[in-house]
């Protein structure tokens, strides 16, 4: 059971690292990205076919990867932010449902549906403490979890770039008119995420289940992860994604729990829902 | 006369019916087997996109698990077939389409509380776990080979797509029903406004619940006929990327519009198919999709309007306008008698902000109670507060002597409406059918074109998008006094008005007590409006009552002018 428990922690980095990326997304450029995970997949799909079919060295093909997987945000950001400016969120979110099909697609269509030929970036056990087995890739995303939630923090909260994503996020016209560049703040955004987004699956991919839907599917746990801090806050996105990654792996060791272990992520998301919705929300402010 | 013209109406939609179900009949006479197989897929997938065109297109919401309530349908018809329930396979296929819509209504209940995207959120994870999960279990009766028999009258291909053809047309026909019914109307108007729908006493839970559940019911039934066509349904029919497609394919189409829906199926099976015979991988088909319902969302338009708008240019009309020129008959007023909306001590802070603190207010039966103030004062506040749209608001509101409490849409069935002074009209309706919406009981149409034709307003059969926005604000304010409310808060009603019909606009609404039955509290900075028609008037200056009581004395109050105008003299 601990062993399970320890085992799904490399997912439950994994799901937060992604969960921290949607929520700066929500909180930042008012858009669910559902397209976050698969934007990541695309981009290790090719630093797969870069080093099976060209023979690149493995490291370059990953750094190739990565930024593809942050071009490809950076244009879809460029898109919502130069024809959907002034839409609301859910329209915005919309063109990422759009994306999300559009990558899936082409990821068949290039790559094939089968599972990728993925080399370990890392692999082998990390520590093992009273026979129990912690693996490297878990320390790794892990680390990159909380690191990736305390730099986002200490840029929005001591830079002043940070400061004015802040103003954009919360009042975008009036930033606008101060000259802070929009479009440009919120296309860095979407990069930055879509680097994090593709660095984090390059190092879990081998050792998960790794066809492209199973990849682009992880914003589902990613996104019930986001909703235990409401798609605002950092720490509890960490710390939800964490959590779901332990009981996930607790479960898949009870034999009686196969199928009900599909429907964790989606239980959880229903259960936060049911809870976060007590009081009344009104959709505009007057 | 007016009768036969109603009957036609009415009738259009069964003749298109019985034109669809021949044109059906045709086709499934004509085509070879191929075809006809192809077309029972299409009518299949048609009656999915009818479903998502309703939560969609109609309703706003984004929907990701559609072929999941397929697969529900599926499950149960399969279910019963292998138990070999009583009734056969229509009963089973309604009963199928029942089971996804109370599914539906499960997941959409903790959902559907707020934003439109948190039904995203839960769909898409319901759909990525049936996907794995369907996998696993496989449907009943697959294991034993036990396929799902087709009624005895329509057994072979050509009988059954003639089968699925009436029960597309009958789907076809209930959402066209009910989109011109009430609860249509709620489903255009929660997606233009949420406030504006609890403000006509519509709960805006339940009108984003029905959508949801209409939308699911028509999914288990298209999942339900595509196991009868196939016999053994199988889990590759019901994916979780095929749903988003489905989706994309809705939006690009436009499936809220009955032959867009149908369309869409069209395109659903014939772009793969068209790339089968160019030798071109299917994957592509969903990449179209995915680019074009790009474009049709950063557009802001999709097919079925683009197609419209061509259709209407050739009648372009200029944007209707008010004609509140003709004077309307007089009506003897009746004298103000006692409060019937009392408010005490009501306070509103936001923050450290006190924005109304210990407010006392009195709406007079049959008056008109005036409130006046400069910008900042409360005033929206205040109309927020009393209509229950802020529960943190301290104080007591009575109506009619009885406490007022609960939520907005709740205070408006109590009989207490308030209008907005942001356009909150839902552009997709015709003016008759939101004035129906707001007035929430059966109205005749003389009743309509007498209170349309009081106040200026267009016709009832104008689209309110093509009505300017001033008048769209006074087509909110007949709908709210159709409702025979006792109180009607005004929020600044001229505001859209061009300054001369300020005047014809005072006019009526001096008249509004005595032929509606309706007490008034106007807001409004048009002082020469407010001379005009209130009786009583209050004044708040930074969230507090400044003075209060007949026109003239408070108009005359020094420091209401002082307040109000600064120093100088203008009354």
């Amino acid at each position: 059971m601990l062993q399970g428990a320890l085992a799904g922690l490399a997912a439950g980095g994994l799901y937060a690292v992604l969960a921290v990326c949607l929520t700066l997304m929500s909180r930042l450029v008012r858009v669910v990205n559902f397209a976050q995970s698969a934007t990541g997949m695309f981009g290790c799909y090719v630093a797969v076919f870069l080093s099976v079919d060209w023979g690149l060295p493995m490291w370059l093909a990953t750094i190739a990867g990565i930024l593809l997987g942050g071009l490809l945000s950076a244009l879809l950001g460029w898109i919502v932010s130069t024809w959907l400016a002034e839409a609301d969120t859910g329209t915005r979110s919309a063109v990422t449902v759009a994306v999300l099909l559009l990558l899936i697609s082409l990821s068949f269509i290039l790559f094939g549906n089968k599972p990728q030929p993925f080399h370990p970036i890392l692999d082998g056990p990390a520590v093992t403490v009273g026979g129990v087995v912690i693996s490297q890739v878990t320390v790794v995303t892990v680390a990159l979890a909380v690191l990736v939630a305390v730099a986002s923090r200490i840029v929005l909260s001591r830079t002043p770039a940070g400061v004015q994503l802040r103003a954009l996020s919360e009042r975008p016209t009036t930033a606008e008119l101060l000259g802070i560049p929009a479009k440009r703040l919120s296309i860095a955004v979407w990069a930055v995420t879509g680097v994090v987004s593709t660095l984090v699956i390059s190092i879990v991919a081998p050792s998960q289940s790794n066809d492209a839907t199973s990849l682009a599917m992880l914003v589902v746990p990613a996104s019930a992860a986001a909703l235990l801090g409401g798609f605002r806050r950092l720490d509890l996105a960490v710390a939800g994604g964490l959590g779901l990654g332990l009981i996930q792996g607790a479960a898949a060791q009870v034999d009686g729990l196969s199928v009900v272990r599909y429907f964790l992520p989606f239980a959880v998301i229903v259960a936060l829902l049911l809870w976060s919705q007590r009081k009344e929300v009104w959709d505009a402010a007057r | 006369m007016r009768l036969a013209e109603r009957g036609i109406r009415t009738g259009v939609p069964f003749v298109v019916a019985l034109v669809a179900i021949a044109v059906g009949y045709g086709l499934s006479v004509g085509l070879d087997g191929y075809f006809v197989y192809l077309g029972m897929s299409a009518v299949v997938a048609g009656i999915s996109l009818l479903g998502l065109g309703v939560v969609t297109g109609s309703a706003g919401m984004i929907s990701l698990c559609q072929l999941t309530f397929g697969a529900v349908g599926a499950w149960t018809v399969s279910a019963l077939n292998e138990a070999q329930a009583p009734g056969g396979f229509l009963v089973w296929l309604l009963l199928g389409g029942l089971a996804a819509g109370v599914v539906g209504i499960l997941v959409g209940l903790p959902a559907l509380r707020l934003r439109g995207i948190n039904l995203a959120v839960v769909t898409l994870g319901l759909a990525a776990a049936a996907d794995l999960a369907l996998v696993q279990l496989q449907f009943p009766g697959v294991s034993g080979g036990i396929s799902v028999e087709r009624p005895d009258a329509f057994s072979d291909d050509r009988s059954y797509f003639q089968l699925a053809i009436v029960v597309l047309v009958l789907c076809c026909l209930a959402v066209y029903f009910l989109r011109r019914g009430r609860w249509g109307s709620a489903w255009q108007a929660v997606a233009f406004s949420e406030r504006g729908t609890a403000a006509a006493g519509t709960s805006v839970r339940t009108s984003k619940l029905t959508a949801f559940a209409v939308s699911a019911t028509l999914g288990g039934i298209s999942g339900g006929l595509l196991t009868g066509q196939v016999g053994l349904a199988f889990p590759a029919s019901f994916t979780a990327i095929q749903s988003l497609a489905l989706y994309v394919l809705a939006i690009m189409s436009g499936a809220h519009l009955i032959d867009m829906a149908v369309f869409g199926a069209v395109l659903w099976v014939g772009v793969p198919e068209l790339l089968k015979r160019w030798g071109i991988p299917q994957d592509w088909g969903f990449v179209v999709f995915g680019v074009l319902g790009v474009q049709a969302l950063a557009s802001g338009g999709n097919l079925g309007t683009t197609v419209r708008q061509v259709w209407y240019r050739r009648s372009k009309k200029e944007p209707a306008k008010l004609d509140l020129a003709a004077g309307a008959v007089e009506i003897e007023s009746k004298a103000p008698g006692p409060p019937v909306l009392t408010v005490r001590g009501l306070s509103v802070n936001f923050g450290h902000v006190a924005a109304l603190s210990s407010v006392d207010i009195a709406v007079p039966e049959h008056g008109v109670l005036g409130v006046i103030g400069p910008n900042g004062a409360g005033k929206s506040t205040l109309v927020d507060a009393i209509s229950g749209f802020l529960p943190n608001a301290d104080g007591s509101v009575e109506l009619g002597g009885k406490p007022l409490t609960g939520s907005p849409s709740n205070r408006a069935r109590a009989g207490l409406r308030r209008t907005f002074q942001q356009d909150r009209v839902p552009p997709g309706l015709t003016v008759g059918a939101y004035l129906k919406f707001l007035a929430r009981r059966r109205l005749t149409a003389d009743e309509i074109g007498d209170a349309l034709g009081f106040f200026g307003c267009p016709a009832a059969r104008t689209p309110l998008s093509q009505v300017d926005v001033g008048a769209r604000r006074l087509v909110e304010v007949v709908g709210h006094l159709l409702a025979r409310p006792r109180v009607l808060l005004l929020d600044e009603p001229a505001a859209g008005l061009p300054h001369e019909e300020h005047v014809a606009f005072g006019e009526r609404l001096r008249q509004v007590p005595a032929r509606f039955g309706v007490s008034v509290l106007l807001i409004e900075h048009d002082l020469d409006l407010v001379r005009s028609v209130c009786d009583t008037i209050t004044v708040l200056d930074f969230g507090r009552v400044l003075a209060s009581g007949p026109q003239a004395e408070v108009l005359a109050d020094p420091a209401v002018l002082k307040a109000y105008m600064g120093e100088t003299e203008l009354l």
